[in-house]
């Protein structure tokens, strides 16, 4: 990167910083280092999207489309009905009550037990996935910027400290408004700037009809299949269910909303991400697509990680390495004309040769794939445990060969922007569940708002230094995004059944409840056992259906158990 | 469903544009079907 870039990058990145513990100085009291209490709807409603928006989501999701084409979408789709949902039925709740976080909730309708599982689920999952958020960029920045990945895990896990212990909530609401302004500059500029650097001959509409005829464009697929991740149907009922516990139960995302001036404003602010979450999810992924036009006109690289691809040349196996990727050029040359000829015929009109040049481009668009297919191959020979999965590395490989100077810089900033965004989120969520849901409510009970302060500062200093710890001893998951939410669909489900049935069911008491909760976490993580291992059989399921398997069984075995717990009774 | 009844005991302040939450609640769903709509045409035209 050029002098020029890194000042672009750190430029950001300290502004950001300075301006979040500057704009919360003089935090005093418990209330408004835990709930803010002042935000406008657009305020919340960019926090929200702001929390979910991880580096992930900038560095996974246009390699999705690049590899799988646009079909991630469909994973959305259920957003906007889980904030009416949220905002008809979870937050005048949460409001009534003036809880801090949501499992207090828990408390008044069944008992403290319950409220503490519930909590206590929440710790567990979300600090796992602090972790991760820090880790998955860290990881690939390190390879990026040819840093340790020491730094990178701490440069994004101090950063994010200094501004979240030293002012709570309101410094992480403060700070979103400026790092979504980054990230949503940052990736229209890229967006613009990969249509710009197609070829003089080839239109906006020509790139778009390459990518559709190539499968990239598969936005909307309404045929039903249980076992397929991403279709209409699993983004509209597995989805609901991930977005409802997300939002509904997850305190990163409930500290959010509750920050807002009133319920008017909070609901705005679900309003605002129901609205913008889908077409912003579409915008990231169509950037992926154009990456892929791109690379269709531009020699892309066998492989995306530039520092594996360049250790394994100096290998034992970088002959072979090496003749992959003279293969992997050759067949591009033809792929290149062959694209060509595809332009020319969808400028012609004609149906018949259109479907001609585009069979003769995917037929060697998959003897590409399959020379990909063997450098990674040799790439696992060579270093057994490199991660040969290079999706994460698409995008930002092609932001540091193609884009110019300064916008290299300000697409690193995104990335790092983003990472702090939702951990940041993460770290104040645990630092209130602790403090509210454990120590205050069962260690110290009758401290000063000033100890409940000082202590939540600790709680999140700790949890921020954990997660950094945490980061430091992760291996690489197959795909950072569905890491997240494989976790995620993993305890989610139990959580949103608890809140289901004390939203909805009021006949299924707290011991009732609590033991459907423990039995139905059980099944699910049995569940994605067997379904790992192929011997799930009858049960065989994408894991976001475990969302709305695993809040249908804590209701279902809840049911059974208080009918069993009313006949003794009686009896 | 006695916390939804009682939930609808706490006031709540209209929207401040199209005068209630139901109609907010509408215009997201109404985006959302127009929206899956355009991506399915998307989809068709450039397959």
């Amino acid at each position: 990167m050029s002098s020029i870039d890194w000042i672009v990058l750190f430029g950001t990145l300290i502004f950001i910083v300075a301006y979040g513990v500057w704009k919360t100085r003089g935090t005093n009291s418990m209330d408004s280092y835990l709930r803010g209490d002042t935000s406008k709807w657009w305020t919340i409603g960019l926090s929200i999207m702001a929390t979910q928006a991880s580096a992930i989501t900038f560095l996974s999701t246009p390699g999705q489309a690049y590899t799988d084409g646009m079909r991630f979408i469909q994973f959305y789709f259920g957003l906007p009905l889980a904030m009416i949902l949220i905002s008809v039925f979870f937050l005048p709740i949460y409001y009534k009550l003036k809880v801090y976080t949501a499992y207090e909730y828990l408390e008044s309708r069944f008992d403290v037990k319950t409220r503490m599982l519930a909590a206590l689920i929440f710790l567990i999952q979300r600090g796992l996935a602090a972790g991760i958020t820090i880790y998955a960029p860290a990881i690939i920045l390190s390879s990026l910027l040819d840093w340790r990945l020491g730094y990178t895990t701490l440069i994004i896990g101090v950063l994010v400290i200094i501004y979240t212990v030293s002012g709570g909530t309101k410094a992480v609401t403060q700070t979103q408004k400026q790092q979504m302004a980054v990230m949503m500059g940052g990736m229209i500029a890229a967006g613009v700037l990969v249509i710009v650097s197609l070829p003089d001959n080839v239109g906006f509409f020509d790139a778009m009809h390459v990518a559709g005829k190539m499968g990239k464009l598969n936005v909307v697929n309404f045929d039903f299949d249980l076992s397929d991740r991403y279709n209409f149907w699993s983004g509209m009922t597995g989805a609901v269910f991930l977005f409802m516990s997300y939002f509904g139960t997850d305190q990163s995302q409930v500290q959010r909303y509750l920050s807002g001036k009133s319920l008017s404003e909070s609901r705005l602010g679900l309003m605002m991400n129901g609205l913008l979450k889908v077409p912003m999810q579409f915008i990231i992924l169509f950037i992926g697509a154009m990456v892929f036009v791109f690379y269709q006109f531009n020699a892309p690289p066998v492989f995306f990680n530039d520092t594996v691809a360049q250790q394994v040349r100096v290998s034992e196996q970088g002959e072979a390495f090496t003749a992959l990727e003279d293969e992997y050029n050759s067949i591009f040359e033809e792929k290149r004309r062959a694209v060509d000829n595809l332009v020319t015929t969808v400028e012609s009109g004609d149906e018949k040769s259109i479907d001609l040049a585009a069979n003769t481009l995917n037929s060697l668009q998959e003897s590409s794939e399959e020379v990909r297919t063997q450098a990674k191959a040799v790439i696992q020979q060579a270093l057994p445990d490199a991660e040969t999965n290079d999706k994460d590395y698409i995008f930002m490989n092609f932001v540091m060969n193609n884009l110019p100077v300064g916008i290299v810089g300000l697409l690193f900033a995104v990335i790092f922007s983003a990472a702090m965004s939702s951990t940041s989120s993460e770290l104040n969520a645990l630092g209130s569940t602790s403090v509210i849901d454990f120590y205050k409510r069962k260690i110290n009970q009758k401290a000063s708002d000033k100890h409940y302060l000082q202590s939540s500062k600790l709680f999140t200093l700790a949890w921020g230094i954990l997660a950094i710890i945490f980061a430091s001893y992760l291996s690489l998951f197959e795909n950072l995004i569905q890491a997240v939410n494989l976790i995620g669909s993993l305890f989610y489900p139990i959580v949103l059944g608890i809140f289901v049935v004390a939203f909805f069911f009021k006949y299924i008491k707290a011991n009732a409840v609590f033991i459907a909760a423990i039995l139905s976490q059980a099944v699910i993580i049995l569940l994605h056992y067997l379904n790992v291992n192929g011997q799930a059989g009858f049960f065989t399921m994408g894991f976001l259906w475990y969302n709305a398997f695993g809040c249908v069984l804590v209701v279902l075995i809840g049911f059974i158990i208080q009918t069993g717990i009313n006949q003794k009774r009686n009896s | 469903m006695s916390e939804i009844k009682k939930e609808k005991e706490v006031p709540v302040d209209p929207p401040p544009f199209l005068g209630s939450w139901k109609n907010i609640y509408w215009l997201l769903m109404g985006n959302l079907i127009v929206l899956i709509l355009l991506f399915y045409l998307f989809t068709i035209h450039f397959s």
